[in-house]
């Protein structure tokens, strides 16, 4: 019997200057089934997503969509013809509501070929009904919590009623019980015969709901396997080349004195963080754990002075640290890897040296006042070839690399202020599994060097694996410090629902 | 081909990289040839160069400015202004509609008396942007009919003239054959470069623009960052205003009218990228030429100057066209 594919993308070449990004990729996708993509950050999954949209122009190759070539000029073209996609990244717009954002440029008309806005909203509520998310057509995006937008971005791909649906990373921002959500409407999507193209990093997902798995690495389709065939370390060796044995490095920790403690913190924001009180020791790995809007991020942006604190303490190596400004806090010792790579890491347009330097520019200025651009530039090669940044030159703009490329540079600004205390704000957000386990060997140094780090991670294996401690928290309060053996799932995540 | 990086450029990055530059040369030779050799005259040179000078104040000015991602439509009036203020400290104390008849003040007094104006003018623009959070396309068109404003109110909408020769000398002097505007032009941008290029107030201002929050965490002061920003350029046109005056010999209300455009224009050509944290002093001075050899190149040629307007227009969206496809936020 022949088989019957939704989608067949053959051959693939997709070159920019310099970069075969692509190289006689291949991915077929049956109907009715769920269609894992995996590969490293950098392997070409993005880019052989934007070619089937049209983003990206194809050099070579051939895209059919059930049986019939194709060629998308948009993301419009491919709507039309049954191919939708969950971006990673939100693209709504916020100030206007849930169904003007779900309608966007398909509004239903009236007879008078205006926009029918009663249409409009009752379609929305079946389509929203459908997938079983009960917030209200008629209320702005920027009311709704992130979790509820990407839900929304779900809904929009299914009103489609594509046949095809490709969602990238979609689970990003969404806590387990939304991620469970997610996958009982994906499970409802393949019954009903669409065919489904999953993007992910987290393996506990792909194994949980995918058919069939295509692994890319270096702009190369390694191939397509069976899920039930792999297991996890076979999968993870398949995506970088070579075998991991370890996931986690191995750490002894030297607990030294206390070099941060906080007291009784409280956020100038009502629906913020309250009553915070901890204390970071040298030779420490704290996690912070939690749900999404445990307000973690709002907590170290407080501490490091980005934002508004209404009362509390914080004191630095015993020093109290009143009226922070993130240039003080540098100056005291701290570091801060933000959570979002793109609008508060890198500085886009700038190349590897200027955004490696740009936090430690005060230590490098002569007598005149002008900066010593040499030293700059070798400090700031020293740092990216040690955690091995992979760059033509360090001259590239940064926007050029891949995400775990960037995210190293980031890290190495931060190494470069010499900080005693790190703040790392999921620092592995979006990061391929072999960066993944270079960022996990460099916190294990920094912290056998007598440093102490602080990391938001709500990746559970990530948290429960790094961290010496782990503080979680609920709804703005510490739900409580966890320590040694009782570190575990289970507890983390009854302290993580401990006030809801 | 391998997957690899490729270390050598391709042509098509290295023609990106120098536009600026190839616009001009190329415009150059264009006009040597239509005139025969004779715009590359040390004569012709000289007047390009002057007539340009206060220009390159302006160009330098809000160049800085839109590195920063900001924008400054009050640079005309500002100059304008300032170009008052010195005048009016600086005319003949005998001639009796002088706004200070009967006085006359050393030299340093009109120079000083523009710095400041400008300087207090740029740094109320920044105040506005940095901590009122209002957007600097706002903030200075708000600023820029105050100067207007201010300038009728000064000089009661008459003409500041009958300034004296030393003022006069300032800028009509020269050094050999070299005049002193040009002179002036070379020390400004010099300063400008060491601070864009060789301090830590400079480097800021491209990390500003180019990822405001980044530049946060990063421990920048960005509201101060932006304050001085606006506050350089603004002693740059008070330089600008004093020097024009003084070449003028006098100042009214329509002294460098538009300049603003003229100037934005100018760094959009030289490379200076709309979307922000990009630019060089070299592009900036190497725009305002280019904007200057098209103006003058098309007098020489005797195209009536309605056509230079349309012309200009033509380019300016061009350079921002070609700079949207390269530097476009996008991934």
């Amino acid at each position: 019997m022949e088989e019957k594919f939704a989608l067949e993308m053959e051959n693939l070449v997709k070159v920019f200057p310099g970069v075969k990004a692509l190289d006689k990729v291949s991915l077929k996708v049956r109907p009715g089934t769920v269609h894992a993509l995996m590969g490293e950050n950098g392997a070409g999954k993005s880019t052989l997503m934007k070619c089937l949209f049209g983003m990206y122009k194809k050099d070579e190759g051939i895209i059919k969509i059930h049986g019939k070539e194709i060629h998308f000029m948009n993301s419009k073209d491919a709507l039309e013809n049954g191919v939708s996609m969950i971006h990673q990244e939100l693209f709504n717009i916020p100030e206007r509501t849930v169904s003007q954002n779900l309608w966007l440029g398909r509004e239903p008309l009236n007879k008078f070929r205006l926009i029918d806005h009663e249409k409009m909203v009752k379609e929305s509520k079946d389509v929203l009904k459908k997938v079983e998310f009960n917030f209200n057509p008629n209320s702005k995006m920027t009311s709704l919590s992130i979790s509820q937008q990407q839900g929304c971005e779900i809904a929009k791909a299914v009103s489609y009623n594509a046949s095809i649906v490709v969602m990238d990373e979609p689970s990003s921002s969404l806590t387990s019980n939304e991620v469970e959500h997610l996958f009982k409407i994906i499970r409802s999507l393949r019954e009903k015969n669409v065919a489904i193209i999953y993007i992910s990093h987290k393996m506990e997902e792909i194994f949980e709901i995918a058919d069939e798995i295509t692994v890319m690495r270096d702009g190369h389709s390694i191939g397509t396997y069976p899920c039930c065939d792999l297991d996890r370390d076979q999968l993870v060796s398949l995506m970088v080349g070579r075998e991991l044995t370890q996931r986690y490095p191995p750490r002894e920790s030297k607990i030294g004195e206390v070099c941060l403690k906080v007291d009784n913190l409280t956020s100038s924001s009502d629906r913020s963080f309250k009553d915070i009180s901890f204390q970071l020791r040298r030779g420490e790995i704290l996690g912070f754990g939690g749900l999404v809007g445990a307000q973690r991020t709002e907590l170290v942006e407080s501490i490091f002075g980005l934002r508004k604190i209404a009362s509390g303490t914080v004191e630095v190596h015993g020093k109290l640290f009143e009226k922070t400004t993130p240039g003080k806090s540098i100056d005291a010792g701290i570091g801060f890897i933000t959570e979002d790579r793109r609008s508060s890491g890198i500085i886009p347009l700038l190349d590897i040296t200027a955004n490696t330097t740009i936090a430690s520019l005060k230590k490098y200025k002569n007598k005149m006042g002008f900066l010593k651009h040499e030293e700059l530039r070798k400090k700031a090669k020293q740092y990216n070839d040690d955690l091995r940044t992979k760059t033509p030159t360090m001259e590239t703009t940064i926007r050029n690399l891949s995400g775990g490329n960037q995210q190293k540079v980031i890290v190495s600004r931060w190494l470069m202020t010499l900080p005693e205390i790190l703040i790392m704000d999921e620092p592995t957000r979006g990061i391929d599994v072999g960066a993944k386990y270079e960022i996990y060997m460099l916190m294990a140094e920094l912290v056998k060097q007598g440093k102490a780090i602080i990391m938001v991670s709500s990746e559970m294996p990530e948290l429960i694996g790094m961290s010496d401690r782990i503080m979680v928290m609920c709804a703005g309060k510490n739900a409580g410090i966890l320590e040694n053996k009782d570190i575990n799932q289970e507890n983390v995540m009854q302290l993580a629902a401990k006030f809801l | 081909m391998e997957f690899k990086k490729i270390n050598n450029k391709s042509l098509k990055e290295i023609l990106s990289q120098y536009t600026t530059w190839l616009t001009f040369v190329g415009l150059l030779f264009v006009l040597s040839v239509l005139t025969q050799g004779s715009i590359l005259k040390w004569n012709s040179v000289r007047n390009l160069l002057i007539a340009e000078s206060v220009r390159s104040f302006a160009a330098l000015g809000v160049g800085m400015i839109i590195i920063t991602w900001g924008i400054d439509l009050s640079i005309g009036y500002v100059v304008c202004l300032t170009a008052s203020v010195a005048a009016s400290f600086a005319q003949n104390p005998a001639y009796t509609s002088a706004i200070y008849a009967g006085h006359s003040f050393p030299l340093i007094v009109p120079i000083l008396a523009a710095l400041v104006v400008g300087g207090l003018f740029g740094t109320f623009n920044g105040i506005l942007v940095a901590y009122g959070n209002i957007p600097p396309f706002i903030a200075t068109l708000g600023s820029m009919s105050i100067a207007k404003g201010l300038q009728l109110i000064y000089t009661r909408a008459a003409v500041v003239g009958s300034l004296n020769q030393n003022f006069k000398n300032i800028s009509q002097g020269s050094v050999g054959p070299i005049p002193n505007l040009i002179i002036y032009v070379a020390i400004a941008t010099f300063f400008i470069y060491l601070l864009l290029r060789h301090t830590r107030l400079g480097s800021n201002y491209y990390a500003i623009g180019g990822n405001k929050q980044a530049a946060l965490v990063s421990g920048i002061n960005v509201k101060l960052g932006l304050v001085s920003v606006y506050a350089i350029a603004g002693v740059l046109y008070g330089c600008g205003g004093a020097l024009l005056a003084s070449r003028l010999g006098l100042a009214n209300s329509l002294t460098a009218n538009g300049m603003e455009l003229d100037a934005i224009a100018a760094v959009t050509v030289g490379g200076v990228s709309q979307t922000g944290g990009v630019g060089k002093v070299s592009g900036i001075i190497v725009g305002v030429f280019t904007m200057g050899l098209i103006n003058y190149g098309m007098s020489f040629l005797g195209i009536d100057s309605y056509f230079q307007q349309l012309v200009k227009g033509f380019i300016i969206i061009g350079a921002v066209y070609f700079d949207m496809r390269k530097n476009a936020k996008m991934d």
